[in-house]
């Protein structure tokens, strides 16, 4: 019969801790978030020695503080779940900082195993680590692996089930000065007389009390024996012994280091090497727009031909379904709607893909750490983190993976702003509407008014964060103190699962959201409005004044007549919400003039709207809700529906304010008249 | 003291940092609409972003130069950079134009009268020079793993 | 004494901590990342606008907000 066992995989952040958790499971992972919170979750199965593991792979952290949510996730899964093996994931090139969080786990109480990771760059820099001295001074098993190549991981399975087999109490390899010991013991006898802390590891738990660890402090005020600690807490400075407690868990490392391994820190290393140039006071920025042009282009017109592949089948099999289905309602919902909408939600994933096997390899190189550090002064002024950059840039070409892209931003807070505000960049889908507008009212000076738009996005997003900041999501910046990892080359296989992570994500949690949406609006424009003799999905009452969505067009019209639209344009905003590029051919087929752009233009231009008007519609589109596919990443991301309604009513009101200033102020002003 | 670079690593440093600038600025000079006359035959594109990243490249490289003038030791690393930043562009020029030749097949319409090699750029045959360097320095580049470039040197 | 605030000192420096101030919570993060009493830091470089500042200590490259740095002081090592 096979056990069943958990592994938590714990570790800091950069030590390959994804490789060798890709490295076992292999492809069988199921990614999700944490129960309550948007931090990712990744679990996978594996079977070894006929043991059943899953393998959970914990948030990584330098510490097991109660500051950041990271941390609070893996001490709780520890501590609550009790997995049966931890394996801790060490960079051996990175001993020292890297123990410190062993010590942590230590005290925890856990069956522990060390994967002394990236031993192979260790030995390429120079350093010399005696694996069975440390060992035999950390009394837990060390095995070392390369990630990225797989090796070691047989060993490391082996070490996992052996571990399963015998029964060990962790020693107390690290200890403290007397009067923290003397301290914690008479804690540990208080917390071991009382059943209710008969969960928790008892000199842990002390331990946390007396730096005066706020989580914990919580717990323990609820049990009846809290005023006896109250007694030994008061005669603590909880501040002092914090700084004690980090600085002997550093001596103590200091100490087995010296015996265990030879560190090699006379040269200057390749990483040093490349932060000179990438980091370099005249070249960084440059360098880092340069590279961002890069993923910019290989995101966004790479993908370009697979889109076409994607559109021209749906395109074919929309036809092909709505001349084999004889119903002509029926015909119309598969092919008009779901069809459509299955491709609308496909039709994204190229970009995506692409977008996150850049993302990734910037990543698992190291740059993106470097991109954060280059950009942070910029970001910081609007209140955000040097990490909340990038996303924001990729939301020119897309908003979707951009938004999906803000995963790399640790302070919750931080990237709900980025999240919020990522919309307002606007995307390639927005601009087909610029181009017939600005083409048609602005003639040579087109090129300006586009550039404009793009402006006024970056601005209103600017603005915005800086409002969320001091109003809504108020509170101290988090600390920035982020660590430098030195440089890697990344894998294929990494990103490419990483990738294609991404892309079932976004399928199966967007993908519903974006699938609903656009059915639902094809049933409003297919529904025949009350009193209209149409019949329901035939071509002559699809989105005109005879269907539901015309209708409400029409009562929609006093809302924004102020804005100088009329009835059509605003069935051709709700259009939009599907993907923004459809605002052209909605009106199009409005206005009576089908898919001929040109004579949409003339049309327009002639007189149906005023220039002014024209600009507001514009700025409309840039502001207002974004496309269906964004509201489903934005909901994902956010795990609130709350803040994905926020964005749209938010965005809308904006959008409704500044085309209502223009139109009218331009008007009363007499301009381009 | 000795130092990590030799004449080698000057002359490369000359040769592909002004060429990186020269291409660049011919790029940026067609984007404005100047007509350069040689524009055509070396197929340098009007692209004003892309010319500013070939000048990106060609800084890096004479800072190199500039550094390893002064006798400054890590200076070598700007010319190592700018061999791998090189061959990032090439490496996403040779993308950008298997995704047109793709997408001329898809979409042939749209395509009319549209031939491969309008979408061939200097930035191609620009990283032959770094694929010279990566093999003649290709010890000192190890790519297990890390971007350790060696302190052999 | 010769106390000074770690965000003043300038690059191409090593500095040794002599104690970390400021809130309890960016407090506790940099002594978990190994700025303890005692430790060698070396200022490496600042970002190319001037902030954050990039460290290296214990084996390992970190960068710090001014506003973080400015918590930590140290001594100047000869």
């Amino acid at each position: 019969m096979t056990e069943k066992i958990t592994v938590a995989l714990a570790g800091n952040p950069n030590v390959g801790k994804t490789s060798i958790f890709n490295a076992i499971t292999g492809s069988k992972q199921h990614v999700g978030n944490w129960p309550g919170v948007t931090v990712e979750r990744k679990i996978g199965k594996r079977v070894h020695n006929d043991v059943m593991m899953e393998i959970v792979d914990l948030p990584g952290t330098y510490s097991l503080t109660a500051y950041s949510l990271d941390e609070i996730i893996a001490r709780d899964f520890i501590i609550e779940e009790k997995p049966d093996v931890v394996v801790q994931v060490i960079d051996a090139t990175n001993l020292e900082r890297n123990l410190y969080l062993t010590t942590q786990l230590m005290e925890l109480g856990v069956r522990l195993i060390i994967a002394l990771n990236m031993t192979d760059l260790a030995l390429a820099k120079g350093d010399n680590i005696d694996e069975t001295k440390m060992q035999e001074f950390l009394e837990v098993p060390v095995v070392s692996t390369i990630g990225s190549k797989g090796n070691g991981i047989e060993g490391l399975l082996d070490a996992v089930t052996n571990e399963l087999h015998r029964t060990r109490v962790t020693g107390n390899v690290f200890t403290y000065d007397d009067e923290i010991e003397d301290k914690a013991e008479k804690l540990r006898v208080i917390l071991d007389s009382d059943p209710y802390f008969a969960h928790y590891p008892s000199r842990w738990f002390g331990l946390k009390l007396l730096e005066g660890d706020e989580n914990i402090i919580k717990k323990g005020k609820e049990s009846d024996s809290f005023p006896k600690i109250q007694i030994i807490l008061n005669e603590t400075d909880a501040d002092i012994l914090e700084a004690k407690v980090a600085d002997q868990r550093y001596k103590t490392i200091q100490t087995m280091l010296r015996q265990v391994c030879n560190i090699n820190t006379s040269h200057l290393s390749g990483s040093d090497m490349v932060d000179r140039v990438v980091t370099n006071k005249a070249l960084g920025i440059p360098i880092f727009l340069s590279l961002m042009w890069a993923a910019f282009e290989v995101t966004f017109t790479f993908a370009t031909p697979f889109m076409n592949m994607i559109d021209i089948f749906f395109g074919w099999l929309a036809e092909t379904a709505t001349t084999a289905i004889l119903v002509p309602w029926l015909a119309s919902l598969v092919g008009e709607g779901m069809i459509a909408g299955v491709g609308s939600v496909i039709i994204f994933l190229p970009n995506i893909l692409l977008l996150f096997f850049m993302l990734s390899l910037m990543e698992d190189s190291g740059y993106m750490a470097r991109a954060a550090f280059i950009m942070d002064k910029l970001m910081s002024k609007i209140g955000l983190h040097g990490r909340s950059f990038i996303p924001l840039v990729m939301g020119f070409g897309c908003n979707v993976p951009a938004i999906m892209a803000t995963r790399t931003i640790e302070d919750t807070r931080d990237r709900l702003i980025t999240i919020l505000i990522t919309p307002f960049m606007s995307c390639g889908a927005r601009l087909p509407v610029y181009v017939l507008l600005a083409g048609a009212f602005f003639g040579r000076d087109a090129g300006v008014v586009i550039f404009i738009l793009y402006a006024l996005g970056i601005l209103v997003a600017v603005v915005s964060a800086k409002l969320m900041r001091s109003t809504i999501l108020k509170g101290e910046d988090a600390p920035f103190i982020m660590e430098l990892p030195s440089y890697k080359v990344p894998t294929l296989k990494g990103s490419f699962i990483h990738m294609w992570e991404r892309g079932k994500i976004y399928l199966k949690k967007a993908g519903t959201i974006i699938l609903i949406g656009v059915v639902g609006v094809w049933l409003l424009a297919s529904i025949p409005a009350p009193g209209s003799s149409g019949t329901f999905a035939s071509q002559e009452i699809y989105g005109t004044t005879e269907s539901m969505i015309g209708m409400i067009g029409q009562i929609l019209e006093p809302l924004v007549a102020p804005l100088g639209f009329d009835w059509k344009i605003a069935v051709a905003l709700l259009f939009g919400v599907v993907a923004k590029e459809i605002v052209v051919g909605s009106m199009g087929v409005l206005y009576g003039v089908g898919e001929n752009e040109e004579s949409l233009s003339n049309i327009l231009s002639a007189g149906s709207m005023t220039p002014l008007a024209a600009l507001g519609l514009m700025v409309f589109t840039l502001l207002y809700a974004p496309c269906f596919a964004c509201i489903g990443v934005i909901k994902r991301e956010t795990g609130s529906w709350k803040w994905t309604l926020f964005q749209l009513a938010y965005g809308t009101s904006l959008a409704w304010g500044f085309a209502f200033v223009i139109y009218q102020a331009g008007t009363r002003m007499g301009l381009m008249a | 003291m000795t130092h990590s670079y030799g004449n080698k690593e000057i002359a490369f440093a000359a040769l592909a940092g002004v060429l990186y600038v020269f291409f660049g600025l011919l790029n940026i000079a067609e984007g404005l609409g100047i007509d350069t006359g040689i524009a055509g035959l070396l197929f340098v594109p009007g692209d004003i972003l892309g010319g500013f990243c070939l000048m990106v490249i060609g800084a890096v490289f004479l800072n190199g130069l500039w550094e390893m003038h002064q006798g400054i030791n890590a200076g070598v690393s700007f010319v190592y950079v700018g061999i791998l930043m090189s061959l990032i562009f090439a490496a996403v020029y040779l993308l950008i134009m298997a995704g047109n030749l793709l997408d001329s097949f898809i979409v042939p319409d749209d395509y009319k009268g549209w031939s491969i090699m309008e979408t061939f750029r200097p930035g191609i045959y620009l990283g032959l020079l770094s694929i010279a360097g990566i093999l003649y320095w290709k010890n000192r580049f190890s790519l297990n793993e890390v971007l350790v470039f060696r302190e052999g040197a | 004494m010769n106390e000074k605030k770690l965000d003043f000192i300038e690059p191409d420096t090593s500095v040794k901590v002599v104690k970390v101030t400021g809130q309890k919570s960016s407090r506790k993060r940099i002594l978990d990342m190994g700025l303890t009493p005692g430790t060698r830091v070396d200022v490496i470089r600042r970002a190319p606008l001037g902030d954050p500042v990039e460290f290296k200590l214990k084996g390992y490259n970190l960068s710090l907000r001014k506003r973080e740095a400015e918590t930590v002081l140290v001594e100047v090592l000869k």
